[in-house]
């Protein structure tokens, strides 16, 4: 028995494809996921832990109508990572959220990857000038927050960690 | 929007039997399911107890399970009053040694044989349309009411094994789709 797709509609930038996040991703998530790179998005995971978390995002998408998009390679369909609107129980509001796999990192992958996913969110889905949760001490994702042109906002928290709120500008006003 | 009120169409088989509906998880089942997974004197065989954010988790994971795999657990629904009395399915995340058949009834439902009746129907499902060609039971030593639900059902304990997320686990195997059959025209 296999599974079935799910209908995730599919984005395409210059060097990038995010589509529906599938069963042969999940080794390069279990990866990440149980590495170090992990720990400002809830990791390290067992392996385990980790394919119920991917699969959890397959039902993020069917619960909410959005969720992560695997980012992959335009060229030959490699997951680079995850891109997306993330709003499980506890969370505030929707989040923009990204994630790269070690190998994909330092070549702006990220930033073409969550602009695309914004104005995708801001134009498709009523998700317009949403927050991302930014560990302080995420200093990557700082600087592409800051590059995105969110704002700080608040201190807040998820699942009990602390974090900083940033806060997207709205599609009319992104630089 | 579906009419479920799944934001994205899943398409999951729906199985009825003389009393139950096993349907796909829709998003009304979550508050019984957490309700469930907060009682521990209930959920502690399966898993629990959680916490709404980690029963809201295991929610998301078993539709995305239903994804990948093509099954996973059914909401069990009453056909009378349409009551969500709990849930049965194959089951096989990672590090699971094989697809298992589990059940839980929600606070009210048990002792009226719903669980006896739903395992079985998931079981001939699976046997039937699913390809499935053996089916194992996972068990926690000392839940007396799962291992005579399983022993109803045929299945035999067959070894104890170390679950990736339980620790010791009994595992019991069902009768095949063979020996059904045999039986069934015994």
């Amino acid at each position: 028995m296999s599974g079935f797709p799910l209908p995730i509609p599919v984005i395409e930038t210059e060097r990038l494809v995010l589509r529906a996040p599938r069963a042969s991703d999940i080794p390069a998530h279990v990866a990440l996921m149980g590495s170090d790179r992990s720990k400002f998005i809830g990791g390290p995971q067992d392996e385990a832990t980790a394919w119920r978390g991917f699969a959890g995002s397959l039902g993020h998408w069917v619960l909410n109508g959005y969720g992560m998009w695997m980012i992959a390679d335009k060229a030959d369909d490699t997951p680079l990572g995850r891109v997306g609107f993330i709003n499980p129980f506890g969370w505030d509001e929707p989040e923009l959220g990204w994630h790269l796999y070690a190998a994909a990192e330092g070549k702006g992958i990220a930033h073409e990857a969550a602009v695309a996913a914004r104005t995708y969110g801001a134009e498709q889905l009523g998700l317009d000038g949403v927050i991302s949760y930014i560990d302080p001490a995420n200093v990557r994702s700082l600087a592409l927050a800051d590059r995105l042109g969110a704002r700080f906002e608040r201190e807040g928290e998820v699942m009990g960690h602390p974090c900083h709120v940033y806060r997207h500008p709205m599609i009319g006003e992104a630089a | 929007m579906t009419a479920s009120g799944l934001k994205l169409p899943l398409d999951i088989p729906t199985v009825e039997t003389d009393r139950l509906i096993l349907r796909g998880p829709e998003p009304r089942d979550f508050e019984p399911l957490a309700a469930f997974f907060a009682d521990e004197g209930r959920s502690w065989g399966f898993g629990g107890p959680k916490t709404r954010n980690e029963a809201w988790r295991w929610f998301a994971s078993n539709i995305g399970h239903w994804a990948l795999h093509g099954y996973g657990f059914w909401t069990v629904e009453a056909k009378g009053d349409g009551a969500i009395i709990g849930i049965v399915g194959l089951w096989n995340p990672e590090g699971w040694p094989e697809p298992e058949l589990g059940w839980v009834m929600f606070e009210g439902s048990e002792g009226k044989g719903f669980a006896h009746e739903a395992a079985q129907a998931a079981r001939a499902y699976a046997y039937g349309h699913m390809g499935f060609t053996t089916l194992t039971s996972n068990i926690f030593p000392g839940n007396k009411r799962s291992v005579a639900l399983a022993e109803r059902l045929g299945a035999r304990y067959e070894r104890d094994y170390t679950n990736v997320t339980h620790e010791t686990e009994m595992a019991y195997r069902h009768p095949g789709p063979e020996a059904l059959a045999k039986e069934g025209a015994a």
